[in-house]
Parts: C-alpha cells; sequence; structure tokens
C-alpha cells in the first residue's frame, strides 16, 4: 500500500497538533502550578480556596494523558471510536480550562493568556477530530 | 470612599486629606498640601480606575482637583480578575442579625478567629464531674455568690467576699449608716440577703428565714416567736427600725456535696440619728444532713481541754444503727460539793475534759438502817451519773455515722473482800470509779493528733459489813479519771549509708590473668 495523502485518511495535522499540545501541557502545567504557588504567597489563599484550584489542575493533568493516547492511537490506526472518546475528553479538559481561566480565585494575566493558547490548541484539535471521525467513517 | 486612607475621622474633615468626602470646599482651601495623592484600589490589579487629587496652590482660594485615570500595572503577573471578594478589600464586619448570630458566634466567639465556623470541640463537662461542691468553692447563686460582708483592710464591710463551701466562716465589719438613707441602703435590708436562691445545680435552694430576734439600742436581745416574714428597715421619728445588725446562715448539705437546704437567722437593730455606723457579724455554718452538729473536740486529734465525745452504740446487732450522741450522754464524772454527802439530792457532775486527770468523791454516811442493794444502786448512779455512755470517740471530730471511729468502755470490776469472805454472795457496794483513758499521738512527727485508744472503767467493790443499830460509819467513795500517754517514742530511721561501689574491670589484669 503506498502511503499517499489520497489513501491515508489519519490526520498529519492532528498528529503535530497531539505532540504540540504534549509539550505544551507539561509546560503549562507547571507554570500554572508555580503561579498558584506565587500567589499563594503573595495574596490571601485560604485553605478553601486553594483545594479547588489545585484539584482542577491535577484532574485537568490527569485526563490530559488518556486523551493525548487516544487520539495519537486513533488516528494513527484510523479508529473512530478512540477518536471519539479523545473528543469527549477533550470537552472536559475544556470545561476545566474554562474554570481556570474565568473562575480561579486569582487569574492573572499570565493565567489568561497561557489557558486563552490551550484553549485554541484544543479548540483546533476538536475540529480536526470532527473532521478526521468523519472521513474514517465514511 | 473607603480607599481613602486619610479619612480616619468620621463626619470630620481630616487635615490635608484631599479626599476626605466631610470636607467642605472652604475647608480644602487651607489645606497646604495632599497627603494622599493617589487613590486607588489594590496595586496588584491589571487595570483599574484610580483618582489623582492635586491642590492647585495658583488659584485663589486654593482648591482641590479630582483627575480620574486608569492605572495600567504592566507586570505579567498582575490580577486580571479575582473570584474571592475578601481579597482586595476589607470585609466590613457583618451586624449580627437573629438569624446569623450562632454563625458569627462560632466563627468569633471563641479565643482566636477561624476562618470557616468550627464546632466547638471541646468535650462538654463530664456531668458527673462538676455537679457538686468541693471543700472552698464559692457558693453559687441566682446572681454571682453567697455574700458574707467582711472587712477588707480595713474594718469597713466589703460584699465582696464570697462564701466557701464547707468554710464556716464568721466575720464582723463596720458599715456607714444615716437614719435618712437607712431605706435605701440595701446592706440594712433583711431582702438583701435572702434575696436569690443558692444554686445547687440540680435545683435552686430559697433561703428561708429561720429565726429573727430583735436588738434594743441598749443592747439586749429578744427572740421574736413566730417570725417568718420579712422586716423591712422603717423610719419612725429619729428612729430607724429592723436594721440588720447580724447575719447567721446555716446551711445543710449531703455527703454528696449538694446543698439542699439554707436557712438565715436575723438580728434587726435600731440605729438613732447619732448613729454613724452599726457593727455587723456574719456567721455561716455547714451542717450534714441527718446529724446533729454536735461541737468538735479537736480537728482531729484531741484538743486538751476539751470534753471528751461519748454515745451510746448501735443497737440491734446485726443491723447497726447510728450512734447516740447527745448531751445527756456525756462522759462526766462525779463533781465534789462542799456538803461532801453523796446521798445529798444530784450532786453535779463535771464533764471529762481531755488531759486533765480529775480526782473527786464524796463521804457516805451509813447508817445500820440502810439496806445495801438499793444503797449499792444509789451509790453506783452517784458514781456513773444517769447514762454512762458505751463508747468514746478516738479522735476529737468522729462522726456518729463512722462505727470504727468509735473506742468501746471496758469496764472491770475489782471487788475488794478478804479471802474469808469469797464464798459468801454478799452484797458488794461500789466505792471507787476510776475511768483511765490511754491515749497515744497519732500523724506526723511535727504535728501529733491524740487519738484516744482505750478506755477503761474500773468499779471497786467491797463488801458492806453490817453495824450494830445505832452506829454509823462514813466511807469515802472517790471517783477518778486518768489520761495515760501510750504513744511509743517516734524512732528515728537512717538513710542507707552509702556504698561505694567500685569494681575492676574484668579484664584488668590482662595479660597476666
Amino acid at each position: 500500500r503506498i502511503l499517499n495523502s489520497s489513501s491515508q485518511l489519519s490526520s498529519l495535522p492532528l498528529q503535530i497538533l497531539f505532540y504540540v499540545n504534549g509539550i505544551y501541557y507539561i509546560f503549562y502545567f507547571l507554570a500554572t502550578l508555580a503561579m498558584i504557588v506565587y500567589k499563594s504567597q503573595v495574596f490571601s489563599y485560604p485553605d478553601d480556596f486553594l483545594a479547588p484550584d489545585l484539584a482542577v489542575l491535577f484532574l485537568m493533568a490527569v485526563l490530559e494523558v488518556p486523551r493525548l493516547y487516544l487520539g495519537c492511537k486513533g488516528n494513527l490506526r484510523e479508529e473512530e471510536g478512540a477518536l471519539g472518546l479523545s473528543l469527549g475528553l477533550t470537552v472536559g479538559s475544556v470545561v476545566l480550562s474554562v474554570y481556570l481561566l474565568a473562575w480561579q480565585t486569582y487569574v492573572l494575566w499570565a493565567d489568561v493568556v497561557l489557558t486563552a493558547v490551550l484553549l485554541c490548541a484544543y479548540g483546533l484539535e476538536s475540529g480536526l477530530k470532527v473532521t478526521a471521525i468523519a472521513a474514517f467513517v465514511s | 470612599a473607603r480607599l481613602c486612607v486619610c479619612d480616619l475621622l468620621v463626619a470630620q474633615c481630616d487635615v490635608n486629606c484631599c479626599c476626605d468626602a466631610d470636607c467642605s470646599p472652604q475647608e480644602f482651601s487651607l489645606f497646604t498640601a495632599c497627603s494622599v495623592p493617589l487613590v486607588r484600589g489594590d496595586s496588584h490589579l491589571c487595570r483599574q480606575k484610580a483618582a489623582v487629587y492635586s491642590l492647585d496652590v495658583e488659584a485663589n482660594p486654593p482648591e482641590r482637583t479630582l483627575q480620574l485615570i486608569d492605572q495600567v500595572n504592566p507586570s505579567i503577573f498582575c490580577i486580571h480578575a479575582t473570584n474571592y471578594k475578601q481579597a482586595l478589600y476589607l470585609r466590613s464586619p457583618e451586624m449580627p442579625t437573629p438569624e446569623n448570630f450562632d454563625d458569627l458566634l462560632n466563627e468569633f466567639g471563641s479565643s482566636a478567629f477561624s476562618a470557616e465556623p468550627e464546632n466547638v470541640d471541646t468535650d462538654p463537662p463530664d456531668a458527673n464531674e462538676t455537679q457538686r461542691y468541693e471543700y472552698g468553692l464559692p457558693i453559687q447563686t441566682q446572681d454571682a455568690f453567697l455574700r458574707l460582708p467582711s472587712p477588707v483592710v480595713s474594718s469597713w464591710c466589703s460584699d465582696a467576699n464570697p462564701a466557701g463551701f464547707l468554710v464556716n466562716q464568721a466575720t464582723k465589719c463596720i458599715r456607714s449608716v444615716s437614719v435618712e438613707r437607712c431605706e435605701s441602703i440595701q446592706a440594712l435590708n433583711m431582702q438583701f440577703y435572702i434575696n436569690s436562691s443558692i444554686l445547687a445545680f440540680v435545683f435552686q435552694v430559697n433561703i428561708s428565714v429561720q429565726s429573727i430576734a430583735v436588738q434594743s439600742l441598749e443592747g439586749t436581745r429578744t427572740a421574736l416567736k413566730g417570725a417568718d416574714g420579712l422586716r423591712l428597715p422603717l423610719v419612725l421619728d429619729d428612729l430607724c427600725l429592723n436594721v440588720v445588725l447580724g447575719v447567721s446562715y446555716h446551711i445543710t448539705y449531703t455527703d454528696t456535696g449538694e446543698i439542699i437546704e439554707a436557712a438565715a437567722a436575723f438580728v434587726l437593730g435600731a440605729i438613732t440619728k447619732e448613729t454613724l455606723s452599726v457593727q455587723q457579724s456574719f456567721q455561716i455554718s455547714f451542717t450534714q444532713v441527718d446529724t446533729k452538729p454536735a461541737p468538735l473536740s479537736g480537728n482531729p486529734g484531741y484538743v486538751v481541754g476539751l470534753p471528751v465525745r461519748a454515745g451510746f452504740g448501735p443497737r440491734g446487732y446485726p443491723f447497726p444503727a447510728e450512734f447516740l450522741t447527745s448531751r445527756h450522754s456525756q462522759l462526766s464524772i462525779l463533781q465534789s460539793t462542799p456538803s461532801q454527802d453523796c446521798l445529798a439530792a444530784q450532786a453535779a457532775r463535771a464533764p471529762v475534759l481531755f488531759g486533765h486527770n480529775m480526782i473527786s468523791g464524796c463521804k457516805l454516811r451509813i447508817t445500820a438502817a440502810m439496806k445495801c442493794q438499793p444503797l449499792a444502786q444509789t451509790l453506783l448512779d452517784v458514781l456513773k451519773g444517769q447514762s454512762f455512755p458505751e463508747y468514746v470517740a478516738s479522735f476529737g471530730n468522729s462522726q456518729a455515722q463512722d462505727v470504727l471511729d468509735w473506742v468501746p468502755i471496758t469496764h472491770l470490776h475489782i471487788s475488794e473482800q478478804g479471802i474469808s469472805n469469797t464464798l459468801q454472795s454478799s452484797c458488794q457496794i461500789p466505792v471507787s470509779f476510776g475511768i483511765e483513758v490511754k491515749w497515744t499521738k497519732y500523724g506526723t512527727l511535727v504535728n501529733p493528733q491524740a487519738r484516744i485508744v482505750n478506755v477503761t472503767a474500773t468499779l471497786t467493790t467491797t463488801t458492806l459489813q453490817q453495824l450494830p443499830s445505832g452506829r454509823e460509819r462514813t466511807i469515802p467513795i472517790t471517783s477518778s479519771v486518768v489520761f495515760t500517754d501510750i504513744s511509743s517514742p517516734a524512732e528515728p530511721g537512717y538513710k542507707a549509708w552509702p556504698t561505694i561501689n567500685i569494681k575492676l574491670p574484668y579484664d584488668f589484669f590482662y595479660p597476666f590473668v
């Protein structure tokens, strides 16, 4: 089988985006964690406000791993099931990052920038996944 | 307005405070400079409105100018938004309302404020433990404590002395009075002393009026019969009557530390116009329930000179009842009278005082006509008294219910008679009665207490010899009390001699051993 774009259904942009997303997410996670530590030192950050913020951040990290893995697998094997599951997990990640953007206790300007970039990546990913699923199914 | 940090005085203009809303333009014209030129919120915010105040000194009169600007924080770590209200502004305290009072009390009621209201985590006091009075605890009443006014520093009465439980106290103090104000001075009013009821944890005990004695201006006291009610101060001509001169509280308690009864006996008097001060005396005494208060002869050991306490033993073995200590069962000894006649009417008896050896006697005139048996009985009564007790208290404060604290009196009977008369069972008359009390020192070496260990009553009798008619004889009858100290001498104890613990190490002589 010759690998060319006509018979290959896997989306290359999506694959690139997965890699970039993975690397960016590691950076995002460490940066946000560092900023939460900074906020807790500089501002008044009581425990019952700190706990939800940290929980959301770690939950997002936990979700990210299967999301990217399933996405990669689904895309490479041209399986729409895995890709669909990854899309579902993306929705969850989007919700959590919206929380971090808007409902965190202290939203710093850096928070806004980083999370906005992440949301853009998620949005682009979701679009490409839908396209890929459509291609696989049909 | 909340952000103006120089606005310290409420509803008044602060000097040189350009952002103070209480200042009028005339007052602004008197300022020299603006102490706070820029008023804004938290400096960390990315974007906020700020007010810039400046004083235009060129104009006449000087006026304050206000300019609203947008302040931008260029830092990347500026706060874009916050969902936490208290982050940037001081929260003004909530006004307590019936709805949020409990929450506010939980949050701010303890010695340290908590961020979130927490449940009271101290255990509620154990219901069994603190529900009783202990020695020395102030007796609580509905308002504060049962007061026993006493002199503090000077002789003037101070009403702040609480009465302690089981602490028998008697105090005297002076109070300043005047006839005009005698109805309004609370401390002269009976009501003041019996007003609040005593809290006995389970229920409240009202203080009842036990008796009222009225003291006249000269000082004679008469007890008012059937006086139960309150007699309040009354101004009559130049006198003020029913002024409280003395209160004596009697509190009855149980052995579990509960107060079950309280009574007060009053002494009321009168004051004249010239009286500037009266002396009031107060007393409180505690009695255990179901016991008659007996005066103690020592606490706990006997005190020399106080009467030896005695009583009758429990009746009805094997159901021991309590000892009966009444005045009639005092240990007493015949008291010598000037007439020295044993058969004279009702010889007086003297109480046996601890530590005082006594000897007394009388002369018995025997005539031929006297019959032996009734004579012996009469003499026995004369020597022993009407009700000779069976038990003696071993400590000065032995309670009647503590059966083991009482020492039985051993009776010894010695009959003086010649050997030749042993076979005849002739009648014997008592001629001598001696009580020997053996006591010992008990307790510590520095504070020994006297404790009665043994009481022996020896009755010596002799045969009554028949007299030829017409003759009479006089024989002496004696009775005595002797106190013997049988305490064993204290033995000093020595500490062990210090030993020198030297042991050579095992392998000291290594190469050779």
